[in-house]
């Protein structure tokens, strides 16, 4: 390489373009383009119109880049020298677009899809949104009651929403370290002000805005000097050169080792993994519904997408030296995600515990690091793609729920409030009932499934103790499952009980989608189990 | 392969019997066969309620007619057979594949040869005959409708069992019967000793269940196939120790169902069905499967000795058991299923003598299931006439007033004891002569076994309707109507007449092509035994007329008995035996279970619980709200993650 | 020479991490995370300069940008709960809990 220094002034080299693949990243271009759109859009439409206006776009851009990907992934060439990947390595080594990527670009978008319809719910709050009409006022205060006087709307979660997603989306499908630096920042910053903006409990909602900033911060500065001493081992920031720099283990050890312990760090914080997970349960609960569903559903797919990427294809050579790391993490994963659920009160709170025990479960797989071999057995990459779309689905629909089950206060979080829901509402509770069983891993459910194929994947890369751990914190798990349905279904209700506000079409659809996914994907799990199959393994 | 009937000397084996054609004609109706009472059981059972007042009125014509159809068809087919040659005779009917699963397939099979068609008569044709008893016998039951629709369920369970062309569908059936036995003998399910007896049945048989179950089981792993000719053909490729081990499974089965010991407790305490139940199921037909199940299974014991001895022991012990019982007990239907365990026995034993006594013990199945019936129908008949008294000691003197269930009781009775002429005659004595040939020992026993036979059956006779008048005092004996009477005459006549299915070795050829046949080489000539046996009856029927018909008889069972009676009584402490070596043992089992359940299990359960409650509380106050103590956790756990990177790189 | 500057860049980012511990100012926890940044930045190019190229100063800029950016929303975000609470302290906000 040419120093840059020693290039004579005399003789300027020509400036080559770099060679941007427009078309297999076009569903992240318009993406993000709708999300740029939707900041002109607040500067310029009139108010009465900009939330219908901001709604149609964020929804018709989403749809559109479904399209594309499915474009996109129908037109992956299988890679060169490699029995399994399918795609290519595009923008200047920038972003990778293979067959794991395609499969999270829809996987997230589908889940801002119904995400999307969560937030554009107006009904349940007589006739605005679930968000805080205006961030800047203090709560309770003249400008407030103003705002919701004058029924001023922050549309802008619109926008910052489709900020999230780009970052969602090329968090995964980033290829160097700066990409993906970036990309979880992109992904990172529009969700802390969207845990902010609840329009009811809004001193929780601000309190959990500032702790998941906070610890964000905190976190992907760790992330980003893991990146700096990886940088420091290999002396570039592909994901390629790195894992050359690995196998040839060049000097530096230690160097790549707490290059390695660092970014592990930033990225089991975004997927909450223990002892990563203290933000998990305060930002739930804080965060509105409708974002905490979005984050729930989308952030996992995101992290656990980059996570696979940087571990499989930068840090595969070096697997026996982060692999043990991964054992601990996921086995206190799923052990303190599991036990600490059991005695919760708030069922946002609950649902956050379930997923970061389901975070466990997910890295089960992980640490399985089966790469499978020619004939059909289930590997770890497509197992982690299967459960995260069970786990997402059921995941919006719990949190679907949650939004319309009402006092009137707002949302009735209080588990023993929940009692007597069955007689209420039996068609809700149901639904209810079904993702419990379906997180529960209740067979004929999605969720039985994905444990399956995590599991397998894991039993076949040889972590066998691992598996059995996780088959007991699965049991504990079920344990408080099982008892929020029995609260449902079999408790009296003390004083007034529960009641279900009846929402718009949106929130329905969200529902329904939930409830067909769920059952179908375990009942006839065969077609997304082998899409899951077929996206196969990463380019390198 | 054509049976030469000439060839009687020579050894005659069967295995192309076992390829049968598929069926046409008239033979698409064996399905029919079975389908037509079942539907009309379901009819029965299910058309309850005030809207089905029609049911409940000529339910039992309707029940009646299906088996009557059913014996229609029978007799059609039989006679199909009969026009065809020797090798032909083994239809199979195949309705759809039931069970397929990789490269295990079950299908729907029906298997009509020689064997099936006695079968089906004599089911069919003895059912017809109780169902039209039973239309006066349960007359003035409010709950005729559901008994014609329990025995119409029998009929079609008892004609799959003898028609399944597949272990597996003669299981449905053999569970069939199960059932039909188990309703009908807690049909007065609001008495408690009905409640009690049928229960006992069902679990009983569940025993022997386990074990046709296992031979499945066994057959399915060791051939991959159940079906009969699938097992046929596969059997000599297993060792000896296989097909030993299916033998004396397929016998625990038929232990059960033929309650032969040591399964036979429950066969007694079953008289406490209707009567008509008793004759069908508990006499003629139903416990006569076990029988079949071993002479159908011929091509497994054909391949193991040691089976087929333990066949011959257990026909032994139960015949001398059942004679025993039968000889002590004081309850007309007692005494009558004490007979039927002794002669069940005596076809156990031809079964296990192989292809020598494989025609005779269906021969003598066959008679059996005519005297006896007969002989129960009859018991029902007095008690009907004695106010549902069922002690014979207060009977007497019934010949004269009721005349006609006298008479046919007592053709019953000859056929039985073996009076010379009658069928019971015939069949008896082959099975003596064959016993002789296998064993002195075992023909010895069994011609003890026929002298014994005489003395409870002249004791009985005597006891019921000839001797002093001792019924109690608002008895007011009389015959029955002729709707009951018709039956018993039908089958006196079959009584007296069955033993001629031997004539010029009909039987035998007949069912060569199934079982094969091998004639016996005796030391003496044949009327010897028939003499001998002849006497030995003599004696017995002299010692009972001495014991009974020469002195009064007292109306109460005395007390002062000897060990022999007392143990008769007693049931041979079957029950106590039982009671002792299983129940017990089991109770301490199951107490001692408990225990551990509740201390061992649910306290481990309970401890665990509670310490993941307490563990998660304690995590959930570790969630303590402030942001700096979450960075604490994370930077705790940076260091965690950076120190086991590096420790795995240092080890 | 190169070791040296690691380990500053080291101790600035242990700073940075213990101030995020044991400082109750949100704007000086905020200002903690903003030093490991730099202290990221300070390897980045510590390393560009070692490797003798220059994807690691790109990376400082781009670092540079990003902790821009989380400016921009941290301070609004602490603002915004300063008005409600009048209070920037971080163990003030601690009704989530449990």
């Amino acid at each position: 390489m040419i120093h840059p220094l020693l290039v004579s002034a005399s003789a300027p080299p020509p400036i080559d373009s770099p060679t941007i693949q427009y078309g297999d990243l076009s569903p992240l271009l318009v993406v993000a383009a709708v999300a740029l759109l939707g900041v002109m859009v607040e500067a310029f439409a009139p108010r009465a119109l900009r939330f219908t206006i901001q709604t149609a776009l964020a929804i018709g851009g989403i749809v559109v880049a479904l399209a594309a990907t499915v474009w996109v992934g129908l037109g992956l060439d299988r890679a060169s020298g490699d029995v399994l990947a399918r795609g290519r390595v595009v923008a200047e080594g920038a972003v990778a677009v293979d067959g794991p990527s395609v499969f999270m670009w829809g996987l997230v978008l589908l889940f801002a899809l119904v995400s999307m319809l969560l937030f554009a719910e107006r009904r349940l709050e007589g006739g605005l949104s679930a968000f805080t009409g205006q961030a800047a006022a203090p709560p309770g205060s003249a400008m407030e009651r103003e705002a919701v006087e004058h029924r001023i709307e922050h549309t802008e979660v619109f926008p910052l929403a489709m900020f999230a997603l780009v970052g969602m989306m090329l968090f995964p499908a980033a290829n160097d370290l700066l990409t993906m630096f970036v990309a979880l920042e992109v992904l990172s910053l529009p969700l802390y002000l969207l845990c902010g903006l609840a329009r009811r409990r809004r001193l929780l909602s601000q309190e959990s805005a500032m702790k998941y900033f906070l610890l964000g911060a905190f976190s992907s500065a760790f992330f980003a000097y893991g990146i700096a001493l990886v940088y420091g081992f290999a002396g570039g920031f592909g994901l390629g050169d790195i894992d050359q720099a690995v196998s040839n283990r060049i000097d530096g050890q230690n160097l790549l080792l707490a290059g390695i312990a660092l970014m592990a760090v930033g990225v089991m914080f975004k997927v909450g993994a223990v002892p990563f997970h203290a933000w998990t349960p305060d930002v739930y609960q804080g965060a509105p519904t409708a974002v905490t569903a979005f984050m729930a559903a989308g952030t996992k797919v995101a992290a656990f997408g980059a996570m696979l990427r940087l571990f499989f294809v930068a840090f595969g050579g070096a697997s026996w030296d982060w692999r043990p790391m991964f054992w601990v993490v996921a086995i206190l994963t799923m052990v303190v995600g599991a036990v600490a659920a059991v005695t919760q009160s708030d069922v946002k709170r609950m649902l956050a515990y379930s997923s970061i025990a389901h975070a466990g479960f997910i890295l089960v797989g992980v640490t399985g690091a089966f790469v499978g071999t020619r004939d059909a057995s289930v590997t770890s990459v497509s197992s982690v793609l299967f459960y995260l779309t069970v786990y997402g689905f059921s995941t919006i629909g719990a949190f679907a729920i949650v939004t319309i089950v009402r006092d009137a206060s707002g949302e009735t979080t209080q588990l023993s409030r929940w009692a007597g829901l069955g007689r209420e509402s039996p068609l809700v509770a149901g639904a209810f009932a079904l993702f419990m069983l379906a997180f529960a891993g209740i067979p004929l459910t999605s969720g039985f499934i994905g444990k399956w194929a995590v599991f397998s994947a894991a039993w076949s890369g040889g972590a066998w103790p691992l598996v059995v751990v996780a088959v007991l914190a699965s049991v504990v798990a079920a344990s408080f499952y099982v008892r929020v349905i029995v609260t449902m279904f079999f408790t009296e209700p003390t004083g007034e009980g529960p009641s279900v506000a009846v929402p718009s079409m949106a929130t329905t659809a969200v529902i329904v989608v939930a409830v067909v996914v769920t059952v179908l994907l375990g009942v006839v799990p065969g077609p997304v189990l082998d899409l899951a199959q077929s996206a196969g393994a990463f380019v390198r | 392969m054509t049976a030469p009937t000439d060839l009687l000397l020579a050894t005659e084996q069967a295995p192309d019997a076992l390829a049968p054609v598929a069926a046409s004609g008239v033979f698409v109706l064996i399905a029919v066969m079975i389908l037509v009472p079942l539907v009309s059981s379901a009819l029965l059972v299910l058309g309850d309620g005030p809207r089905f007042d029609l049911a409940d009125k000529r339910g039992h014509l309707l029940g009646t007619a299906a088996s009557l159809a059913s014996f229609v068809i029978g007799v059609v087919l039989f006679v199909t057979l009969l026009g065809r040659d020797a090798g032909d005779r083994s239809i199979e009917q195949n309705l759809f594949a039931w069970i397929h699963v990789g490269g295990f397939q079950v299908d729907m099979t029906f298997l009509y040869d020689p064997l099936s068609a006695l079968f089906v008569l004599l089911i069919t044709g003895v059912g017809t005959l109780i169902h039209v008893y039973s239309i006066g016998y349960m007359e003035h039951d409010p709950r005729r409708r559901r008994f014609f629709g329990f025995l119409n369920l029998f009929i079609a369970a008892m004609l799959t069992l003898v028609l399944a062309g597949d272990y597996l569908v003669l299981f449905l059936g053999w569970e069939g019967v199960g059932l039909a036995s188990y309703l009908l003998i807690g049909f007065w399910q609001h008495k408690q000793s009905a409640a009690v007896a049928a229960k006992k049945a069902f679990v009983v048989n569940r025993v022997g269940d386990v074990g046709l179950a296992l031979a499945i089981m066994l057959m399915f792993a060791q051939l991959g196939t159940t079906s009969f000719v699938g097992v046929a053909e596969g059997i000599e490729q297993v060792s000896s120790g296989t097909a030993t081990a299916l033998g004396l499974l397929l016998l625990l089965g038929a232990c059960g169902k033929s309650a032969q010991v040591p399964l036979q407790s429950w066969l007694l305490d079953a008289m406490e069905g209707p009567t008509p139940v008793s004759a069908l199921i508990h006499a003629a037909t139903m416990v006569t499967a076990g029988v079949y199940l071993v002479v159908r299974s011929n091509f497994i014991y054909e391949g193991t000795e040691a089976a087929r001895t333990a066949v011959v022991v257990v026909g032994l012990v139960t015949l001398i058991a059942g004679a025993w019982i039968g000889c002590a007990k004081d309850d007309i239907k007692k005494a009558l299923a004490g007979s039927t365990m002794s002669q069940i026995g005596y076809m156990m034993l031809a079964a296990g003598l192989g292809p020598a006594g494989y025609a005779y013990a269906i021969f003598h199945l066959i008679t059996h299931g005519f005297f006896k019936a007969n002989m129960f129908l009859g018991a029902g008949s007095v008690m009907h006439g004695m106010d549902d008294e069922v002690d014979m000691r207060r009977y007497g003197g019934l010949a004269r007033l009721m005349p006609l269930t006298f008479g046919t009781f007592a053709m019953g009775y000859l056929a039985i004891i073996g009076f010379p002429g009658f069928s019971g005659f015939f069949s008896k004595d082959r099975i003596i002569e064959a016993a002789f040939a296998e064993n002195v020992f075992v023909g010895i026993a069994a011609a003890l076994g026929a002298g014994v036979t005489a003395f409870y059956m002249t004791r009985l006779m005597i006891m019921t309707f000839l001797s002093s008048r001792r019924w109690k005092e608002n008895a007011h004996p009389h015959e029955s109507p002729a709707v009951m009477t018709a039956p018993l005459v039908v089958l006196a006549v079959a009584s007296v007449l069955g033993g001629f299915l031997v004539l010029g070795g009909w039987i035998s050829d007949w069912l060569t092509p199934v079982t094969g046949y091998e004639t016996h080489e005796l030391a003496v000539p044949a009327w010897v035994f028939s003499v001998g046996i002849t006497v030995l009856v003599a004696i017995g029927v002299a010692v009972a007329w001495a014991t009974y018909g020469r002195r009064d008889v007292p109306s109460t069972a005395p007390e002062k008995v000897s060990f022999v009676t007392r143990a008769g009584r007693r049931d041979l402490y079957g029950d106590a035996v039982n009671e002792a070596v299983l129940m017990r043992p089991g109770d301490q089992a199951t107490r001692g279970l408990a225990v551990f359940d509740r201390i061992g299990v649910d306290g481990a359960v309970r401890a665990v619980t509670g310490g993941i409650g307490a563990t998660s509380s304690l995590l959930r106050r570790a969630q303590t709200g402030f942001v700096r103590s979450y960075s604490l956790t994370i930077f705790g756990g940076a260091l965690i993650v950076l120190v086991a990177v590096l420790a795995v790189n240092l080890a | 020479m190169t070791d040296h500057y690691i380990t500053l860049s080291l101790l600035l980012f242990t700073i940075g991490a213990v101030g995020v511990l044991v400082r109750r100012n949100a704007i000086v926890v905020f200002m903690c995370v903003e030093l490991m940044l730099n202290a990221t930045n300070l390897a980045f190019v510590t390393f560009a300069r070692a490797h003798g190229n220059l994807d690691g100063q790109i990376a400082a800029f781009l670092v540079m940008v990003v902790a821009a950016a989380e400016v921009v929303v941290g301070l609004a975000i602490i603002v915004s709960i300063f008005r409600t609470r009048r209070s920037a302290s971080v163990d003030d906000a601690s009704l989530l809990k449990y």
